[in-house]
């Protein structure tokens, strides 16, 4: 199903886009319409893997992608924002990105209510806007870590100067009922008690950034549960607890930049606690450096991502009944399917900015990752893969 | 010694070049407080969105215009594409908005007459009507 609506929704948006253009002259004060687009061509050199959803053969439709906004100010301090963002791909689910509402008593204040998304780390809230960052592909071991992106709730913005600091402080609020998307498949799953804060700081050409997160989630894996409610009722209650997919679910990030007219250096560090089980404690980061020659960026990165489970040691005896057995054998089944992960990336590209609003940009990505690979993220084992794939890029990045 | 006058020789154009007139550029307001001045960091967040304890909204040249070239060159400290793309990560995540553009230096001038709070970059050396207050020069 979820590859059927991307189109119905890229058609959506080419309609409003026309219908845009055309009122566009008439209401310019009050209704303002924009959009990003990004058409990214992928190829990745090995046969036995995939990445970011390439795979050995010339792809367009995973990371291709058409954006439309609509503002509408009521006055002053009050106006409404709505994102429509059509995918192609099949890891993310097109639709409505951002529908709020923006309170705006101050220079200094903002507060808006409504679907948003997640400003985890630093590019969380702009992932699809290609054309905002150097880089074609984010890097992903750092970015294919937060399960779910949007929510529904209260977010407040609160910036000022001291001396030459600027500093802005972010809190929101909210819940997340969906599902997460990840590379092996979805899962129905609910995140309540969502919320987080995060501090932007800025001085001369520095920016540092630091931000918590934490939510509730409450997952639907009707195997797992299953199983976990067998082992409670024989009195497994440990292995049973280990397999409980609900819990805390809490971020940590820390991120400092820096750029002048002819460097940057782009650094973000966190680090995902799941309480339970079979949710995974991940760590990552990425180092990218940049040198600007106008109109181009060469730039080159690295970045490196650690999953762990805190894995439970099998309880159920062995050679004592062959139900028990059969347990035990589905209970390490299970366990083996949540393996530890290592992985990382190594990357150069250029940006080409063509036009004030159009970049091209080219990449080349050396994926590397250790003895275990878990299907739930950006890359995937398809048989035999040795571990190392290099993933082709060449994109247009376009802001309108 | 040789070579420290062959350098001196090869850096004294770029000297004269950097601080030709043509080249300086003023911050003007349209304000009542005409003592208001800015240091080149206010300057620069006032013209990427921030906040200020003045209430002055900043308008821009458009990408191509020289002006604007010195401008992010010599006060933002970043190329016009990494402003481009400030911009749009900005303006799609709903947290600010670029500054209002306008055409020419003439029309700037124009604008900031007529709309009091106002705040513009200008090439140094246009005649000012006395409206108008040089918050920030650079050379």
């Amino acid at each position: 199903m979820n590859h059927r609506i991307p189109h119905v929704n890229l058609a959506c948006c080419l309609i409003l886009l026309g219908w845009a253009t055309t009122l566009h002259a008439n209401s310019q004060d009050k209704l303002q319409f924009s959009g990003f687009a990004r058409v990214v061509m992928g190829y990745l050199d090995d046969e036995n893997a995939e990445y970011v959803g390439y795979d050995n053969s010339l792809s367009f439709d995973q990371q291709s992608l058409l954006g439309l906004q609509a503002d509408y100010t009521f006055n002053e301090t009050l106006s409404v924002t709505g994102q429509l963002v059509g995918h192609t791909g099949a890891q993310r689910s097109s639709g409505l990105e951002w529908l709020y509402l923006t309170y705006k008593p101050s220079n200094a204040l903002q507060i808006k209510m409504g679907k948003q998304r997640i400003p985890f780390f630093n590019y969380s809230d702009s992932l699809d806007v290609g054309f905002a960052y150097p880089w074609l592909t984010l890097p992903q071991q750092f970015y294919d870590t937060a399960f779910f992106s949007t929510f529904e709730g209260v977010l407040a913005n609160y910036e000022f100067t001291a001396n030459d600091w600027i500093i802005n402080y972010e809190g929101y609020w909210g819940r997340y009922d969906d599902k997460f998307y990840l590379s092996s498949g979805e899962i129905d799953a609910q995140v309540s008690g969502l919320f987080g804060v995060n501090a932007n700081v800025g001085y001369k050409d520095w920016t540092f950034r630091a931000s918590y997160n934490q939510g509730n989630t409450d997952i639907e894996l009707a195997e797992v549960t299953q199983l976990s409610g067998l082992l409670r009722s024989i009195g497994f209650t440990d292995s049973a607890d280990w397999l409980n997919p609900s819990g805390r679910i809490q971020f940590y990030q820390l991120s400092a930049n820096y750029e002048n007219l002819n460097y940057f250096v782009r650094s973000e560090i966190a680090k995902m606690v799941g309480e339970t089980g079979i949710v995974p404690d991940i760590d990552s980061f990425y180092i990218s450096a940049g040198y600007n020659f106008y109109p181009y960026t060469l730039y080159i990165s690295y970045s490196k991502r650690d999953i762990s489970y805190d894995h439970f040691d099998n309880e159920i005896p062995f050679g004592v009944s062959t139900e028990l057995d059969f347990l035990a054998s589905a209970y390490n089944s299970v366990l083996a399917s949540f393996p530890d992960d290592n992985t990382n990336g190594t990357k150069i590209g250029i940006r080409w900015d063509w036009q004030p609003n159009v970049a091209l940009k080219g990449e080349m990505t050396l994926v590397k990752a250790g003895d275990s690979i878990s299907n739930d993220f950006a890359l995937k084992d398809l048989g035999n893969f040795d571990g190392s794939a290099i993933l082709y890029q060449l994109g247009l990045e376009w802001v309108f | 010694m040789r070579l420290v006058y062959v350098l001196f020789i090869l850096f004294c154009p770029s000297i004269f070049t950097l601080s030709n007139g043509a080249e300086a550029i003023i911050v003007v307001a349209n304000t009542q407080d005409k003592s208001i001045q800015l240091n080149r960091q206010q300057v620069r967040n006032l013209f990427m969105g921030g906040a200020l304890p003045y209430d002055l909204s900043a308008v821009a040249l458009p990408p191509e215009n020289q002006t604007r070239v010195l401008f992010n060159t010599k006060v933002v400290g970043l190329t016009e594409s990494r402003i481009q793309s400030y911009w749009a990560q900005m303006r799609f995540t709903g947290r600010k908005k670029a500054p209002k553009e306008i055409e020419s230096e003439q029309l700037v001038l124009e604008y900031l007459k007529n709309n009091q709070g106002a705040i513009g970059y200008l090439p140094a050396g246009i005649t000012l009507p006395k409206e108008l207050t040089v918050v920030y020069q650079i050379h």
